[in-house]
């Protein structure tokens, strides 16, 4: 028996004003969602082309959800996007050229080297770097929140985590430090249904993760990840509402995972059925006919759009490939921080 | 110049703190309204508020990993850990987010994490630990172990100050027992700077926290048989200075490594591995460590007794070491 | 992506603990275009079969794995060239396929993680210069007594030339241990607790005489407390064709190690100085007679230089002076060694002159002439070549005019002169004007330790000691 809300798609165009978004908006958001696709369709291709080390992650089937909630931030919140969530980088300003080259292991990249794939994060663009170890930054989310309460400022920090990572304590004490304290934090749950090979009802005992929000005393809701614009509007009330002092909420945007778990996963175990009926609900297909229907989206627009798209990658992966390997011999540097890195005490 | 215990140095290092930067602020379980397990921030709340004295929920995760998100929103939170003991349920956000965010991300992360650490009071295996030396093995830490009051302010002060995710480690056992003079003013303690507790010239004792006065009085049965005993306090375990326990093996030539902490994989065998492979050719007798056995603190006073190592113990192994 | 050049196409990847793949079916042969990203092989790891895209547009050029072999991540499986271009010359098959070349970097077979070893030693090693880097200390310890050697005992032992097995133990199961060294080297090396008398001033009660069991130790300076005996040779070796071997004397062989010792315990630095000794020769050539007459002495230059010395060692103590421990030792006398050669070549020695500073030129004169002679006479008392504080050495007797001694322990300094040299020399005349004259030029060296004097002090020292050479009024200094 669900607890949670379950969100109410967008209609039109009117609605969407409602929610905050011009048509000029929308056309970015699509144009974001097809960069997102387009980095990492090239990244899988220069994994199987052997130019990236490690393994590959894909966020394919949540572009919509990642484009959504990062648009919906304002610019002064703070987030905790992970492997799924491209699309926030992208929305939040992280260069494609800079995402290539961490994922190669490059000098440029975020992280000089030390780390790959979406390990990354542009501290200015108000993005705290992922560990593997999941959930373990939505303590730190929330700390981020704690922060603001502290110093009564109206920003809002977000924390993402799947819902096979919410099965780990670390989500727990999470949520309910948040709600005992009312603190200014959006807990997004990116429900891609496969953790791994492990399918939700071996996850999870409750119908949705969202239903657990009411066990922390607050709002949880459900929605449709591969709807742009539901997702939009959900996180933006949830956002603002954090804003103005009224607490966390949790977000559990339902989608499939259409590839494996990484790249060398060829996810034999997920039925194909799912695969097709998810299929028939790219976020990015949708979004498009949406547009196409509501906000009379042509077809020059759409041309110029991906092509701007791909002219932009093709630039990006150019660069990124004249970025040098990290030098050995800075190896043991960064290890420790530096005081004058941070500012002196104010009072 | 006023004489405080250990305790309340550390209450005045973390108060002066406070009042000096709003940045700083506490978290911990009863900190604020019950003053602390220990009541070292007794009174912070009544003056601080409770949103710079926070009462946790009973979540060291939380705790600590809502002080790195804190921390990289700019403030500067100083964790308490009820016990020591209780870190290892935080010790993920330690060792995979704090300590490795500079490195990966070159964001800091300016934490500190209170641990009221040893035994010697039948605290039991869940009450008593020196959990320094796995921390000391992670990369992008810093750990401190103060052994006097003036230490113990200082210390915080520089932990505080530093950049970096820093585990402090108070010994309880010293709390109450131990008192010193203590600067009123505002001062700090180098981290990574050794401290010579006692000057000698016939074996050199290198130890940290509350073995340092077991240490003293072993010294001093010592001196009445003709061996001068060189205590070198470390005050800090990760970075440690090096540099001091060399010179100090290079005069006496013997060298003792004392820890409350169990034996194998202690943070002493870092220490002596390290003086074997650099001070080889100044030594007279080989290195040797002296610490708890490989066994969880147990609860009943002779077993205790048995497991941290007692005055006469360490008395013990000075003499071998001297007669060598 | 592949424009002008060649591009490599390698086995990717495919998860983080694969290390091979095996090439099921080529899409693509040799000869046949291929576009950018266009699917050319599919390939199957342990994880997933996959496809792999092509790196590069062009033309199929090589293929160097066929299908069904399995080949290590990172090897090249074929070569595509730009269009237009033909397929160079079939390469014999790849047995053994090298990793992927530069410069696109593609990512090599998993090595194990970058091996990080210690930094290199921090400036801190084991304090003064570990193993003085020779073999010495293997062979300082094996005298016979089979007593362990602990690592600090073999290398003061090596430092000091003293063999373990010589000196007592007062360490478990007798072993000898650093304190027992160090007492045994302070006390002079002869076994006992003796109190071990300061390094000047007393000297120690050892005859100086019998040069087999305690060698007066000789080389340009005695160390006042005579210092152990060299340690034992190792075993003889037999003589090449064409060698002769001699065994080292007593002398030698303590020449030998004070000199060691010497360079290794002072930083040496050596000043030189030309004095125009016009003033002294002429006084020398009106007092030569009267001393010779009055006093049976001959007043050498070398008298006229150790007055002129003593004089200037007033104003720079520790030219004088002497390091012992932490603590700068300086005096209000000077005992003044003056190295002597032995006949036949035998070696060195260096009798002192005790408080010259109360003598004036001709006792100096005298007290050189009775030391030098009993030095050859084989004369010498213990007083006489111990509680040197300064030295003079006169290298210059064959005619060299630059030296550079090595200073007698544990003095500071060592004053070297040289041959007397007519030369062409710049003076004024009445006028003022510049001129070359013939003057005698004696070249005068200081080697003086750097641990206690430097450069500039030296500097002065002779400068000043020029002066008084120069301007010798024969007046202060008669008789």
């Amino acid at each position: 028996m669900a607890i949670a809300r379950e969100a109410e798609p967008v209609g039109s165009l009117s609605e969407v004003r409602e929610a905050g978004l011009d048509r000029e908006d929308l056309l970015g958001m699509y144009r974001n969602m097809l960069i997102t696709r387009g980095v990492e369709e090239r990244g899988h291709i220069l994994y199987k082309q052997g130019k990236i080390p490690g393994s590959f992650y894909t966020g394919r089937g949540n572009e919509a959800a990642a484009v959504a909630i990062g648009t919906a931030m304002g610019p002064d919140d703070v987030g905790t996007p992970l492997h799924r969530d491209m699309g926030v980088h992208i929305v939040r300003g992280v260069e494609p050229w800079r995402i290539f080259a961490n994922y190669m292991g490059r000098a440029d990249g975020p992280t000089r080297g030390r780390d790959g794939n979406v390990h990354m994060a542009d501290a200015r663009l108000g993005l705290i770097a992922m560990v593997s170890h999941l959930p373990a930054m939505l303590p730190v989310a929330v700390g981020a929140a704690l922060a603001f309460r502290i110093r009564d400022e109206r920003r809002v920090a977000l924390g993402w985590f799947g819902e096979g990572a919410s099965s780990r304590g670390d989500t727990h004490e999470s949520m309910n430090f948040a709600g005992t304290r009312r603190l200014p934090v959006v807990f997004v749950c990116d429900n891609n249904q496969w953790a791994y090979s492990t399918p939700t009802h071996l996850e999870y005992a409750v119908e949705h993760l969202a239903d657990r929000a009411q066990a922390y005393g607050f709002e949880g809701v459900v929605v449709d990840g591969t709807d742009m614009l539901a997702v939009y509007r959900e996180a933006k009330r949830a956002i603002e509402k954090a804003r103005d002092g009224g607490g966390p909420t949790l977000i559990e945007c339902l989608t499939l995972r259409m590839e494996g778990h990484a790249v060398h996963d060829d996810a034999f175990y997920v039925p194909r059925e799912m695969f097709e009926e998810w299929a028939k609900r790219d976020p990015l297909e949708r979004f498009r006919d949406w547009l196409r229907e509501n906000a009379s989206l042509t077809d020059d627009e759409e041309d110029e759009i991906a092509a701007g798209v791909k002219h932009l990658l093709t630039e990006a992966m150019r660069r990124a490939e004249e970025s040098p390997l990290p030098d050995p011999s800075t190896l043991t540097d960064g290890v420790y921080a530096d005081p004058d890195e941070l500012h002196p005490p104010h009072h | 110049m006023a004489e405080l215990t250990y305790l309340q140095a550390i209450s005045d290092g973390l108060r002066g703190e406070m009042r000096r930067d709003h940045r700083v602020f506490v978290i911990g379980e009863d900190v604020g309204v019950y003053g602390g397990a220990f009541k070292v921030t007794l009174g912070f709340q009544e003056e601080f508020g409770p949103w710079r004295v926070i009462d946790a929920p009973l979540a060291e995760t939380a705790i600590v990993g809502g002080c790195t998100g804190a921390a990289l929103m700019g403030m500067r939170p100083v964790a308490e850990m009820q016990f020591s003991d209780f870190v290892s349920c935080a010790w993920d956000q330690l060792v995979t987010v704090a300590a490795k965010q500079h490195y990966r991300a070159g964001t800091a992360v300016p934490i500190v994490v209170r641990l009221p650490s040893g035994g010697g009071f039948s605290g039991g295996p869940f009450h008593s630990q020196n959990p320094e030396s796995s921390f000391a093995h992670v990369p992008g830490l810093k750990c401190v172990c103060p052994a006097t009051p003036a230490d113990a302010k200082g210390l915080l002060i520089s932990a505080i100050e530093d950049p970096n995710p820093v585990l402090y480690f108070e010994h309880k056992h010293l709390y109450r027992r131990i008192k010193g003079d203590v600067p009123e003013e505002r001062y700090t303690v180098p981290i990574g700077k050794a401290r010579i507790h006692r000057e000698g010239d016939d074996v050199s004792l290198i130890t940290w926290g509350a073995m340092v006065y077991t240490a003293s009085e072993a010294a001093d049965q010592l001196e009445q048989d003709g061996v001068a005993v060189e205590i070198v306090d470390l005050r800090s375990v990760l970075p440690w200075d090096k540099s001091a326990v060399l010179e100090s093996v290079r005069k006496t030539s013997k060298v003792l490594v004392l820890h409350e902490d169990t034996h194998t994989g202690g943070f002493g065998a870092e220490i002596a591995a390290t003086i074997g492979e650099e001070a080889f050719e100044d030594l007279d007798a080989p290195v040797k460590r002296l610490s708890a056995p490989d066994t969880p603190v147990p609860f009943s006073p002779s077993l205790e007794k048995a497991f941290i190592p007692q005055v006469e113990d360490v008395a013990r192994s000075l003499r071998e070491l001297a007669e060598y | 992506m592949a424009t002008g050049t060649q591009v490599d196409v390698v086995m990717p990847q495919m998860g983080v603990s694969v290390s091979e793949g095996t090439i099921t079916k080529w899409l693509k042969q040799p000869g046949e275009s291929v576009a950018l990203d266009e699917p050319l092989l599919e390939i199957s790891t342990d994880k997933v079969d996959t496809e792999v895209p092509s790196p590069g547009a062009g033309v199929l050029h090589e293929i160097l794995v066929p299908e069904g072999e399995t080949v290590d991540v990172g090897t090249r499986l074929a070569v595509i060239g730009p269009e237009g271009s033909a397929p160079v010359a079939a390469d014999e098959p790849v047995a053994a396929p090298e990793p992927a070349p530069e410069p696109a970097p593609h990512y090599a077979p998993p090595e194990p993680a970058p091996h990080y070893a210690p930094p290199e030693p921090q400036p801190e090693p084991a304090a003064p210069a570990p193993a003085p880097a020779d073999p010495a200390p293997v062979a300082a310890a094996p005298s016979g007594n089979g007593k362990f050697v602990s690592p600090v005992v073999a290398r003061i032992a090596s430092e000091h030339g003293v063999d373990p097995g010589q000196v007592p133990g007062t360490g478990a199961g007798g072993r000898v241990t650093k304190r027992d060294i160090l007492a045994f080297i302070e006390a002079g090396g002869h076994g006992t607790a003796a109190a071990a008398p300061a390094p000047s001033g007393e000297p120690a009660p050892t005859t100086a005489q019998a040069p087999t069991a305690a060698p007066p130790p000789p080389p340009p300076a005695p160390p006042s407390a005579p210092r152990t005996e060299p340690q034992a040779p190792p075993e003889p070796t037999a003589a090449a064709e064409g060698e002769m071997l001699e065994p080292m004397s007593a002398m030698r062989r303590g020449i030998a190690e004070h000199m060691r010792r010497s360079l290794d315990t002072s930083a040496h630095v050596t000043s030189a100085i030309e004095v125009d000794m016009s003033s002294v020769v002429s006084i020398r050539e009106k007092l030569k007679k009267e001393y010779q007459e009055a006093y049976g002495v001959n007043p050498t230059y070398l008298a006229f230089i150790a007055r002129a010395t003593i004089d200037t060692l007033r104003d720079y103590p520790y030219v004088n002076g002497e390091i012992r421990g932490e603590q700068i030792v300086t005096r209000n006398f000077v005992n003044l060694g003056f190295a002597v050669e032995l006949a036949d070549g035998k070696g060195l020695i260096v009798p002192v002159l005790r408080n010259a500073e109360s003598l004036n030129l001709l006792g100096i004169a005298r007290g050189i002439a009775d030391v030098a002679s009993r030095a050859r006479e084989k004369k010498l008392l213990p007083d006489d070549v111990q509680g040197g504080t300064f030295t003079i050495t006169n290298p210059g007797g064959y005619g060299t005019f630059h030296g550079t001694p090595v200073i007698s322990q544990p003095q500071a300094a060592i004053l070297g002169t040289y041959a007397l040299v007519k030369r062409p020399w710049v003076v004024k005349d009445e006028l003022g004007n510049d001129v070359i004259a013939i003057r005698p030029i004696m070249n005068i060296t200081l080697t003086y330790d750097h641990r206690l004097v430097d450069g500039a002090l030296a500097g002065r020292f002779l400068r000043d000691l020029r002066a008084r050479l120069e301007s010798w009024d024969e007046s202060a200094y008669q008789g």
